[in-house]
């Protein structure tokens, strides 16, 4: 039998990228082959052993609601399920679990080698093949070519990497892995512009060396469901805790101690590191009065031995690194497993590719995660499943996906780094999002299930499932404007019984519900609403309370919703050659063409165009769009 | 998918600053449908006709105040200079009632247009050819940038950096609020929710009174009080009724009549002035009087020039004197009038000496337009900085200290029992609108804040 040299898509890497790009591809029927440098280390947690968070964990829910895999790979492999800021109000509730990383990458890796259409090879891809701007295939160190329509590099940290410790310095990746050497230059070959990024991580300790018992423990909820929609209501009976411990002037002394060594001083790294993460030596130099630094002390795994120090990041070299942690209380006796290391890599310079990952540049290249800049396991994930999706739409000759920033987390991700240039990773956080009230953790599906239905990773059967969910409680919520309560005497006495004021006219169920207190619970029995037509599940429940104790503020938010998700069907042509153009601002106009944004809400958003220019533009483009749509309907056909 | 929506504009077109006239111009889609909400024209002619003028109101629908009078030139689509449905409105030239006119035109639709933007949707409909646009191309390819400050410029100076200290201490809440919402994990001392609330109620109350003093049209409302007083019978309320072409005040020869203090307003010289009449500063004799004694300090305290009237035809007494001792001791802008020219003068000049004074009868005309002449320079000279301060916000911008305003309001009440994520939204809000008021940047990035301030790791 001969190898197959051919692919419709090839992705190169098997990072959470990577993986979610392959499945996506070869799950949308695509013959697809991914290649690693080592099948060992596929979807490979090299930092932190957790998933989720506020606006990550969104991500990682919004992945699952499309059919991306690693919402319900880790809703298997977790230790530890929990709820953050609960208190704070249902845009920032958000769910983070703790990964057995040893469990994911098994679980992960037999899914992959499971699915059918897609073929796993090991080997280091040094060159890739474009011919007219257009992506031919791939080459390998061993001189194999791969031919493929569409390619997908999810490099992570890989590229021309090197290891920073202190002053030793060499080339290598995450777990004493081998740098890719050789693709960055062929990407650089071939027009793609790249820069230097820098990221680092803790050490890890050897758990019998840690006094767990004087430090404060830190238990999950159980309740908290998983990031699936199948796992929305899971009980996780059975989780193990982090601990909680502080830097004190001990620390603060050992870091100063040591604080020439430091790559940051020394300035042999770059200094474009992640601001959301920044290592001890840092947070230093940036806040020298602060003693106190929180340590989470997180498991990487049901049965291991090792302990992740969140907090202590750094890249000092290892005697400093000994000082600094046996600082710590709880730490003083605690052995290093594992150093922890800054790591500088190659990632395209900002403004190269579309909201699709695809290329601005060479057609058929796509990128997604940190080649793409951006750190963390869940915007790699997302843009890898943005990225795979699309190769697969555009082979098929169909309409991108581009989700709307307006629509989901995984919007505004794609948005952002296609719009905004960047000095350091980009984290998706809440406060990236300027309609988080709509885009709340417990709406992902209720926003995105058509999506996935319809691009095909969502099956018949389980798209029915979460749309009649989706309907039962939309449904309910429109019950609630439909049925009202009169002032009988009866009700006024019930109403004042409740202490949120009496009842003077008729008030729907909705407005009862508004009122401070008042719960759905309390709302139908006062409607005497018939028990089999209510909702049940607190999941339901609580999706129906959020939408209507909180219309006011979506409402307003609805508004400004409706101006960008307009802004963002507007599509922009890279040539475009109309009389009336010349009416416009030449410097804005040229900005438009030249860097190939993909609609009119980004350049609104980069603040290029007057609102009067924009009437004209969307005029003009209109009637552009208007024939493009026609193009594509043909053929469609 | 969906057509291009054009919506209204409405701008000044004519320079701005005081002129006999004022144009403001209209045009877009719901023209009509707004002139129809706020121009109450008289006749029965139909409205809107094409290429007519109608005399009318232009009137606050949800208030019923008349703006001003004025005339309104209709033409339809396409025969207007925009192709667009377009209406000229004629205002008094007056900047404050231009003010108020636009920012009812906003209200009710239409949006403050770009500058050039009529001549772009007159090019667009095929008004005018490249040609004559490119003659223009100085004021349209200027940067947006620029086109938004130049709307914003004017404002400059004290109240500009009064709003930017709110704006400032309500971001620094939010930077808290949203440290704290973003990384839940980090540490962040979470936000003092009572000693936010007390900080809203105190940002609330200074911005509100920001927003009295500066309010559009608030002045044609308020207008520049004038007060004028002097002893019962002096003339005062003759002088009124003069000023004001009708007989508002009770005029009787009964001394204390006034016993009230009349109100009322008037355009001198297209500047909005608030006349009232007080009830003179008389001992009082029973307690109505003295109701209106104190009455007349207040006025005199808060008005803006004093006119002092006495009567010419009598030698002053003590109670003349006691006036004159407290125009004297003012420090505002005081005006006499030596009334009842037309009766044989008894007051001798040295009475008076060192004033201004103006000989006139109320009664019979006399002497007013030199009245209104000094009256109007005085405002003019002293009031004019002033004036220009108060007036100093824009349509828009006074849109975006209400929209401040409304949604502090709200945050302020929702406090214990909303969430700190809705909180945090009423907050951003607010700092993009006081951003607005003073043309500062509307974005707010606060991660960016964020970490610069808080030492994020988790």
């Amino acid at each position: 039998m001969t190898e197959k040299r051919h692919y419709s898509v090839i992705v190169i890497g098997g990072g959470h990228a990577g993986c979610e790009a392959a499945l996506a591809s070869s799950r949308l029927g695509a013959d697809t082959l991914l290649v690693t440098m080592n099948i060992t280390t596929i979807a490979l947690m090299p930092c932190n052993p957790s998933i989720g968070g506020p606006g990550k964990g969104h991500l990682v829910r919004e992945i699952g609601a499309l059919g991306g895999e690693m919402a319900s790979c880790i809703d298997e492999t977790c230790v530890q399920m929990k709820w953050l800021n609960t208190s704070k109000g249902p845009a920032v509730r958000s769910r983070r679990a703790q990964a057995d990383k040893y469990l994911y990458r098994q679980r992960m890796i037999n899914t992959l080698f499971e699915q059918e259409n897609l073929d796993v090879r090991q080997g280091q891809v040094t060159e890739i093949l474009v011919s007219d701007n257009k992506i031919q295939g791939i080459k390998l160190e061993t001189g194999i070519k791969f031919l493929c329509e569409r390619l997908i590099i999810t490099s992570g940290t890989y590229l021309n990497a090197r290891i920073i410790l202190g002053r030793e310095s060499w080339d290598g990746a995450p777990q004493n892995q081998k740098a890719a050497i050789g693709l960055s230059a062929s990407l650089e070959e071939n027009g793609i512009k790249m820069r230097r990024l820098q990221t680092a991580t803790p050490p890890r300790v050897l758990k019998s060396s840690v006094d767990l018992s004087i430090l404060r423990e830190l238990p999950g909820d159980i309740d908290a469901g998983g990031f699936t929609w199948e796992d929305r209501l899971r009980r996780y009976e059975k989780q193990i805790s982090c601990f909680l411990t502080f830097t004190d002037e001990r620390s603060i002394e050992a870091v100063k101690r040591h604080m020439s060594e430091s790559p940051l001083v020394l300035a042999n790294i770059t200094n474009e590191g992640p601001k959301h993460c920044p290592s001890i030596d840092r947070k230093l130099l940036k806040f020298p009065d602060m003693v106190r630094h929180q340590i989470f002390i997180e498991p990487e795994g049901w049965k291991s031995q090792e302990l992740y120090l969140q907090g202590l990041t750094t890249g000092m070299p290892p005697v400093a690194q000994e000082d600094i942690v046996s600082s710590v209380v709880g730490l003083e006796k605690a052995v290093i497993l594992r150093y922890g290391y800054a790591i500088e890599y190659d990632a395209l310079a900002p403004g190269q590719f579309h909201k699709t990952m695809e290329s601005r540049k060479i057609k058929g290249l796509y990128t997604a995660g940190q080649i793409n800049g951006t750190s963390g396991y869940e915007e790699a994930a997302g843009q890898g499943l943005i990225a795979g999706i699309n190769a697969i739409l555009s082979l098929r000759g169909e309409t991108p996906y581009w989700p709307s920033r307006t629509r989901s987390y995984l919007g505004v991700l794609v948005d952002d780094l296609s719009t905004w240039s960047r000095n350091e990773p980009y984290r998706i956080t809440p406060g990236h999002a300027e309609f988080r009230l709509t885009l709340r953790d417990d709406s992902a599906e209720r926003r995105l299930i058509e999506d996935g239905y319809r691009i095909g990773l969502v099956s018949k059967e389980r798209y029915d499932k979460i749309f009649t969910w989706k309907k039962r409680i939309e449904d309910e919520i429109a019950s609630m404007d439909e049925l009202s309560l009169l002032p009988s005497s009866e009700a006024r006495e019930i109403m004042s019984k409740t202490g949120t004021g009496d009842l003077k006219k008729p008030a729907s169920g909705a407005e009862l519900l508004q009122r401070p207190g008042m719960t759905y619970k309390s709302v139908i029995e006062l409607l005497h609403k018939p028990s089999d037509s209510c909702l049940t599940a607190p999941d339901e429940i609580y999706a129906l309370e959020t939408e209507i104790k909180y219309r006011g503020y979506a409402d307003r938010e609805l508004e400004r919703i409706k101006q960008t998700a307009f802004l963002e069907t507007i599509r922009l042509p890279y040539e475009i050659e109309d009389e009336r153009l010349k009416i416009i601002n030449k410097e804005a106009l040229e900005i438009m063409q030249s860097e190939r944004y993909d609609d009119l809400s980004q350049m609104v958003r980069l603040n290029h165009f007057s609102r009067s220019e924009l009437a004209i533009l969307l005029a003009i483009l209109n009637g552009e769009d208007c024939d493009n749509e026609a193009e594509e309907d043909n053929s469609n056909k | 998918m969906s057509k291009l929506k054009i919506d209204t504009i409405a701008a000044l077109s004519t320079p701005a600053g005081r002129a006999a006239i004022s144009l403001i111009r209209v045009s877009g889609p719901d023209t009509f449908e707004i002139l129809k909400k706020v121009f109450k024209p008289g006749g029965k002619r139909a409205f809107p006709l094409h290429y007519s003028a109608y005399f009318g109101n232009i009137i606050e629908p949800e208030t019923g105040y008349i703006a001003d009078q004025v005339i309104v030139n209709t033409y339809l689509s396409p025969k207007s200079y925009t192709g667009e449905d377009l209406a000229e409105i004629s205002t008094h030239g007056n900047p404050v009632i231009v003010s108020k006119v636009l920012s009812i035109l906003f209200k009710n639709g239409a949006r403050q247009a770009e500058k050039g933007e009529f001549t772009r949707r007159a090019f667009l409909n095929g008004k005018m050819d490249l040609l004559e646009v490119e003659a223009l191309s100085q004021l349209l390819y200027a940067s947006s940038t620029t086109q938004t400050r130049l709307a914003l410029n004017q404002l400059d100076g004290l109240p500009s950096k009064y709003i930017a200290k709110i704006r400032q201490e309500l971001l620094d809440q939010l930077v808290q609020l949203e440290a704290s919402l973003n990384f839940p994990e980090d540490s962040i001392e979470s936000i003092d929710e009572n000693a936010l609330k007390i900080k809203l109620q105190k940002i609330l109350s200074e911005l509100s009174l920001f927003a009295d003093n500066a309010r559009n049209g608030s002045m044609i409302s308020e207008g520049l009080k004038v007060a004028i007083v002097g002893k019962p019978n002096a003339g005062k309320s003759s002088l009124m009724n003069y000023l004001l072409g009708r007989d508002r005040a009770i005029v009787t020869n009964i001394p204390g009549t006034t016993r009230d203090t009349l109100e009322e307003s008037l355009i001198i010289d297209s500047l909005p002035v608030k006349l009232i009449d007080t009830a003179g500063l008389r001992k009082a004799e029973n307690d109505i009087e003295a109701i209106g004694i104190e009455r007349t300090e207040k006025a005199i305290e808060t008005s803006f020039a004093v006119i002092g009237v006495f009567d010419g035809s009598q030698t002053p007494d003590s109670e003349d004197m006691a006036v004159l001792q407290r125009l004297k001791s003012l420090e505002k802008p005081v005006l006499i009038v030596q009334n009842k020219s037309d009766l044989p003068q008894q007051l001798n000049p040295d009475f008076l000496a060192g004033l201004e004074v103006i000989k006139a009868s109320a009664l019979k005309g006399e002497g007013m337009s030199e009245l209104i002449s000094s009256l109007s320079k005085t405002l003019k000279v002293n009031g004019i900085s002033s004036l220009e301060e108060m007036v100093l916000l824009g349509a828009s911008q006074v849109n975006a200290l209400d929209k401040a305003l409304t949604v502090l309001k709200r945050a302020e009440e929702g406090i214990g029992n909303m969430y700190q994520d809705m909180l945090a939204i009423d907050l951003e809000e607010a700092v993009r609108e006081l951003g607005r008021v003073n043309g500062e940047t509307v974005d707010v990035n606060t991660l960016d804040i964020i970490f610069e301030r808080f030492c994020i790791g988790k």
